[in-house]
C-alpha cells in the first residue's frame, strides 16, 4: 500500500474552481382557468404547471377542509375522513376502488394541515384522466358507511397510539399546547391525538364530507399540458359540486409566554433526549417573511448552520440539529429540532440556547448570509424538479394567494437581503428570552440536570 | 426531455448515457438533459460494510462521515460549506454492498463538485485527524440511537440480517456496526481503509443533467487523472456469490429455518418474515420485486385484502412486502404486519404464514393471476418514473447499474424487465423462495405494562 501511502503520488488540483456561465431561473408555464365557464354554476379553479416531455403527472385537489375547522375535541376528524375516502364510493367498493386505481399505477395520497385538505394522484401522463375521475369518486361521493367509517376511526387511533410511542410526537404536542394553549385549536395537534379521534363519530366525518368536500376548491396539475385536456380534469373534478361562502379566517391570536422555561416529557429508559426549543412566529403574509427565513437558515436550516455545526460538528452530541421558521396562513412558530445522547442533554440545551441568545443579539454575518442566501435561492432549482414538487408549489401559490411569478421574485428577495435586514428580522422575531424548552426524555436520569441549567423554571408536561 | 416510450422501443431510461475510462480506471458516466439547470454529481465506491472484517463493524459508514470533514486542499466545514453556498443537496449513504456520495448543485457549479470529489478520492488521508474521528464516532453513535436503538421496532434489521446470513457472511452484520467496534476505531485504520478502497479504478463517477459529455470527459480528466489507481484491490469477501447474479437462478433454499421472539417497548405485537431470494440484477430477482409487490404494495395486494381488510388481524398502515436490493449474494424479501388490538402474534402469524404457505404449494386455486400482476406492473412503472425524475435519482440509478451490473445502459432494461415477467415466472419465484423451511421469523412482543397504581 505504499504506493498510496499519504497520497505523495496523486496529482491535485489545489484551487477550487469558479462558477460556470449561470443558468437562468425558470419556474414552469403557470396556466390557470374557472370552470366551468358557464353560469350560475359552483365555479372550481384549475392551476395548472406545464412540464414538456415529463412522464408523470400529478393532480391534487385542494379544499378548505383544514384541520383549523375542526371541533373542539374532534381533533383529527378531519384525518379520519381522508383515509375514509377509500373504503368504497357510490360507485364501488373498497377492493374494486383500490384495484381500478392501483391498475392505473396510482395510489390516493391524502394531507390534512391548518390551512388545506388535499386529496390526489399521480400517475404515468396518458392515465392521468382516469385517475383524476377516480380521485373525484372518491371525494365527492365516499360510501362513509357508518360500520366502515367507525373502523376506519379506530385504526387512526390505533395508528396514532403507535406514532406517540415513538419519540418526537409527545415532545411535539407539549410544545404546541404551550405555544398556543390547549384551548385553541391550534394549540392542539394537527391530526388530534388518540382520545381526541376515538371521540370522533360517523355522523360527524359525514357532515363534514357534506359541509366542506361538496364546495369546488381548486385543481391543481404538474404536467405536460400537451397531453393533458384541463377542461375535461376540471369537470371531472368539479362535477356535482356547490358553492357556499367561505368563513373568515383572520390571524390567530397569539401570545408569548412570559419566560423562558423547560417543559420534561418522561420516556423511560430513553437512550436520547429528544429536544423541541420554540416560540410563536407572525402568520406568512408577514412582509418580513424572506428575511425571517433567511435568519432562520443562518441559525438552523442548513448543514452548516450555527446550531448544527456546533452541536453535532463541535460538540458529537447528536446526529442532527434543524431549526426554522414555518408559517401558515393565521399563525406561524419558529422550532429547533434534535435528540441527543440521554448524558448531555443539559448542555446541548444549553449550547442551543446560547445560539439563539447569539443570533438574536448580534445577527449574522456577511458570510453566513452569502451561504443561507445562495442555498436557499439554489434550492428552489434543485428541489422543484418533479411534478409532485411542482404540484406543491402550486399549493403554496393558491393557499396563500401568490402571482405566477412567485417564485423567481422569491428567489430575487433572497439573493438581494442584506446583512441588516436578516440581522433586523433575526432581532425581531427570534425571543429567546421566552422560549418553551420541551426535553422528551428518561426522566429519571436527566431531571437533576434541568433542574440546575439556570435556563428556566422546570415543569412536568401533561401530554 | 425525449419521449419516454415510443413503438417498438420501451425503455425505462429515454436519455442519452455516455461513457468513458480515465487511464487510471475511473469510469466516468454522462446523461445530459438540459431540462432543469441542474446537475448531478454522484459516486459509487464498490465499498460497504460486507467488506468488514471481524471486530470492525461500521466502519464503513463511520469512514462515509469522515469525507466530509475535510480533504488536502478542503478545510473542516468547507465541503458543506461549498456545496450548500453554492446552492446545491449533498448526501451519502452505506449500505451492506457500496458508498455513494451525491450532489446536486445549480449547473454553472458542476466544476466545483467535481473539484471536491476528487481532492477527497485522491487526498483524504492528510487531513484525517484524531479529533475528526472522535467527533463523527460520537455522531454515529446518535445516529445509532435515533435510528435503530430509541424507536419501537428499532432494531429489526439489524436481527433479520444476522438470522438471514450466518456468522462469517458479509451480510450477517448490520451497516451501522456495533458500539463496542465503533468504540475500538482508530485512526490508523481509517488511513489504510481510504488508501485500499477510494481508487479510481474501485469508483464509477456519473454526472447527470444540464451539461453535455465532452465537457464531463474533461473535466473528469483535468480534475481526476492524475489521482493514482490501487493496483492490489482486494478480491471481494468471501461468502459473497457475486458471479451467481449472471446465472438469473434463484438460489435454492438453504434449508435455515430461523426465528427469534423478542420482548420489547413496543405498543402493539408485530411479526416479519424474510426469506433469501437471488441477487439483484438477476432475472429472478425481477420476478421476486414483482412478487413483493403483488404481496404486498397498496390497498389491493395480498397483505391488504385478506390481513387488514379481509381477516382484520392487522393494522392497515401496517403491513407491507418488499425486497432489498442487494447484489452480491441472494438479497432478502421481507414481510410485515403488526396486530390490530386484540389480536395475538400467534394469530397473525398464522394468517401470513397461511398467505404465503399455499403460494409456496403452488396451489393454483390461489395463484397470482394477471389482474394481480398487471396492478404491481402499474405502481411499478409509476414508481420508477418517479425514481428517475430528478438528475439525481438517475445519476444514482446509472451508477448502480454501472458498478454491480457491469453496464448502465442495464437501468434502460429495468422497467421492461419487470413488464416482461410472467404469472408463471411468479409462481415459480413464490415456490423457490417462500418455502416454510427456509424461512425466518421475528416476532415483537410488548413488554408487559406495570399495572396502573
Amino acid at each position: 500500500m505504499s504506493r498510496r501511502a499519504g497520497d505523495a503520488t496523486s496529482r491535485l488540483v489545489p484551487e477550487p474552481p469558479g462558477p460556470g456561465r449561470q443558468r437562468p431561473y425558470r419556474f414552469p408555464q403557470v396556466v390557470r382557468e374557472v370552470m366551468p365557464r358557464g353560469q350560475g354554476q359552483a365555479r372550481g379553479q384549475v392551476v395548472a404547471a406545464h412540464l414538456p416531455g415529463q412522464p408523470l403527472a400529478v393532480a391534487t385537489l385542494l379544499l378548505g377542509a383544514s384541520a383549523s375547522h375542526e371541533p373542539t375535541g374532534r381533533e383529527g376528524l378531519a384525518s379520519v375522513l381522508a383515509r375514509a375516502l377509500e373504503e368504497g364510493t357510490a360507485a364501488r367498493d373498497a377492493a374494486a376502488y383500490a384495484l381500478a386505481l392501483e391498475g392505473l399505477g396510482a395510489e390516493l395520497f391524502t394531507v390534512v394541515d391548518w390551512d388545506s385538505f388535499r386529496v390526489g394522484v399521480e400517475a404515468p401522463v396518458e392515465r392521468l384522466p382516469a385517475a383524476v375521475e377516480l380521485l373525484a369518486e372518491a371525494a365527492r361521493t365516499p360510501r362513509l358507511d357508518p360500520a366502515d367509517v367507525t373502523r376506519v376511526r379506530d385504526d387512526e387511533v390505533t395508528s396514532l397510539r403507535m406514532w406517540w410511542a415513538e419519540p418526537g410526537p409527545r415532545a411535539d404536542a407539549a410544545l404546541r399546547a404551550d405555544l398556543f394553549g390547549a384551548d385553541q385549536r391550534h394549540g392542539r395537534p394537527v391530526h388530534g391525538d388518540p382520545a381526541s379521534v376515538a371521540a370522533v363519530s360517523a355522523d360527524e366525518v359525514a357532515a363534514y364530507h357534506q359541509a366542506w368536500l361538496t364546495r369546488p376548491g381548486a385543481l391543481l396539475v404538474a404536467g405536460d399540458l400537451d397531453r393533458l385536456d384541463l377542461d375535461a380534469l376540471g369537470g371531472a373534478a368539479f362535477a356535482g359540486t356547490s358553492a357556499q361562502p367561505a368563513g373568515a379566517d383572520g390571524p390567530a391570536a397569539t401570545t408569548a409566554r412570559p419566560a423562558r422555561r423547560i417543559l420534561l416529557v418522561d420516556r423511560p429508559g430513553s437512550v436520547q433526549s429528544t429536544l423541541r426549543l420554540g416560540h410563536t412566529a407572525p402568520p406568512r403574509a408577514h412582509p418580513d417573511y424572506v428575511a425571517m427565513s433567511l435568519a432562520g437558515t443562518v441559525l438552523g436550516g442548513a448543514f452548516t448552520s450555527r446550531l448544527n455545526h456546533l452541536i453535532r460538528e463541535v460538540r458529537g452530541y447528536t446526529y442532527g440539529i434543524r431549526a426554522d421558521f414555518a408559517h401558515s396562513r393565521r399563525f406561524g412558530a419558529f422550532t429547533v429540532r434534535t435528540a441527543v445522547h440521554t448524558e448531555v442533554t443539559a448542555p446541548a440545551l444549553a449550547r442551543g440556547v446560547g445560539e439563539n441568545i447569539r443570533t438574536d443579539a448580534a445577527g449574522v454575518t456577511e458570510a453566513e448570509l452569502e451561504v443561507a442566501r445562495s442555498f436557499r435561492a439554489g434550492q428552489l432549482s434543485v428541489d422543484m424538479q418533479t411534478p409532485g414538487a411542482i404540484a406543491r408549489a402550486l399549493t403554496t401559490l393558491v393557499i396563500h394567494g401568490l402571482p405566477d411569478d412567485y417564485h423567481a421574485t422569491l428567489r430575487n428577495h433572497l439573493l438581494n437581503a442584506t446583512v441588516e435586514e436578516v440581522s433586523a428580522a433575526a432581532a425581531t422575531h427570534l425571543r429567546p428570552d421566552r422560549l418553551t424548552l420541551v426535553v422528551e426524555g428518561d426522566a429519571a436520569a436527566i431531571r437533576g440536570q434541568l433542574a440546575v441549567t439556570g435556563l428556566g423554571d422546570l415543569a412536568d408536561a401533561t401530554v | 426531455m425525449p419521449s419516454p416510450s415510443g413503438p417498438g422501443s420501451l425503455t425505462g431510461f429515454p436519455w442519452p448515457v455516455e461513457s468513458a475510462r480515465l487511464g487510471n480506471g475511473l469510469w466516468v458516466i454522462v446523461s445530459e438533459d438540459h431540462t432543469a439547470p441542474v446537475v448531478a454529481v454522484n459516486l459509487w465506491y464498490d465499498v460497504g460494510s460486507r467488506h468488514e472484517p471481524t471486530g470492525q463493524t461500521g466502519f464503513a459508514h463511520l469512514f462515509e462521515h469522515l469525507m466530509f470533514e475535510g480533504s488536502l486542499h478542503v478545510p473542516k466545514a468547507e465541503h458543506m460549506r461549498l456545496i450548500q453556498g453554492s446552492g446545491g443537496s449533498l448526501n451519502a449513504t452505506t449500505n451492506p454492498d457500496r458508498t455513494n456520495y451525491f450532489e446536486t448543485v445549480p449547473a454553472e457549479h458542476l466544476e466545483l463538485a467535481l473539484w471536491l470529489e476528487a481532492d477527497r478520492m485522491g487526498a483524504l488521508v492528510p487531513a484525517l485527524t484524531q479529533e475528526t474521528l472522535d467527533n463523527q464516532r460520537e455522531v454515529v453513535k446518535n445516529e445509532r440511537r435515533q435510528r435503530y436503538d430509541n424507536v419501537p421496532y428499532g432494531d429489526a434489521w439489524l436481527r433479520l440480517l444476522a438470522l438471514l446470513y450466518p456468522p462469517g457472511h458479509p451480510y450477517h452484520h448490520a451497516t451501522i456496526g456495533s458500539m463496542a467496534d465503533l468504540d475500538a476505531a482508530d485512526l490508523d485504520t481509517f488511513k489504510a481503509f481510504h488508501t485500499t478502497w477510494y481508487a479510481p479504478n474501485n469508483a464509477v463517477l456519473t454526472v447527470v443533467g444540464d451539461t453535455d459529455a465532452a465537457t464531463v470527459f474533461a473535466l473528469a480528466e483535468r480534475y481526476f487523472a492524475g489521482l493514482a489507481p490501487n493496483p492490489d484491490l482486494p478480491p471481494p469477501p468471501s461468502g459473497s456469490d457475486g458471479d451467481a447474479s449472471a446465472t438469473g437462478e434463484v438460489a435454492a433454499p438453504t434449508e435455515r429455518e430461523a426465528r427469534e421472539t423478542v420482548v420489547a417497548e413496543v405498543e402493539a405485537p408485530r411479526v416479519y418474515l424474510a426469506t433469501r431470494t437471488a441477487p439483484f440484477g438477476s432475472v429472478a430477482y425481477d420476478a421476486v420485486t414483482l412478487l413483493a409487490t403483488v404481496l404486498g404494495s397498496g390497498r389491493g395486494s395480498r397483505l391488504y385484502q385478506r390481513l387488514a381488510d379481509g381477516a382484520r388481524l392487522a393494522q392497515p398502515d401496517s403491513v407491507a412486502a418488499y425486497s432489498v436490493d442487494l447484489a452480491h449474494a441472494p438479497a432478502p424479501l421481507l414481510l410485515t404486519a403488526t396486530t390490530r388490538p386484540g389480536v395475538t402474534a400467534e394469530a397473525l402469524e398464522a394468517g401470513l404464514a397461511e398467505l404465503v404457505d399455499e403460494l409456496a404449494a403452488g396451489n393454483p386455486a390461489v395463484a397470482v393471476t394477471a389482474a394481480e400482476l398487471d396492478r404491481a406492473k402499474a405502481l411499478l412503472t409509476t414508481g420508477w418514473w418517479q425514481q428517475v425524475a430528478t438528475v439525481g435519482g438517475r445519476a444514482d440509478i446509472l451508477g448502480q447499474y454501472a458498478t454491480q451490473l457491469g453496464d448502465p445502459a442495464r437501468a434502460g432494461e429495468q422497467l421492461p424487465a419487470w413488464l416482461a415477467v410472467t404469472t408463471d415466472q411468479v409462481a415459480e419465484a413464490a415456490a423457490a423462495v417462500l418455502q416454510p423451511h427456509d424461512r425466518v421469523t421475528l416476532t415483537y412482543l410488548p413488554a408487559a405494562k406495570e399495572a396502573a397504581a
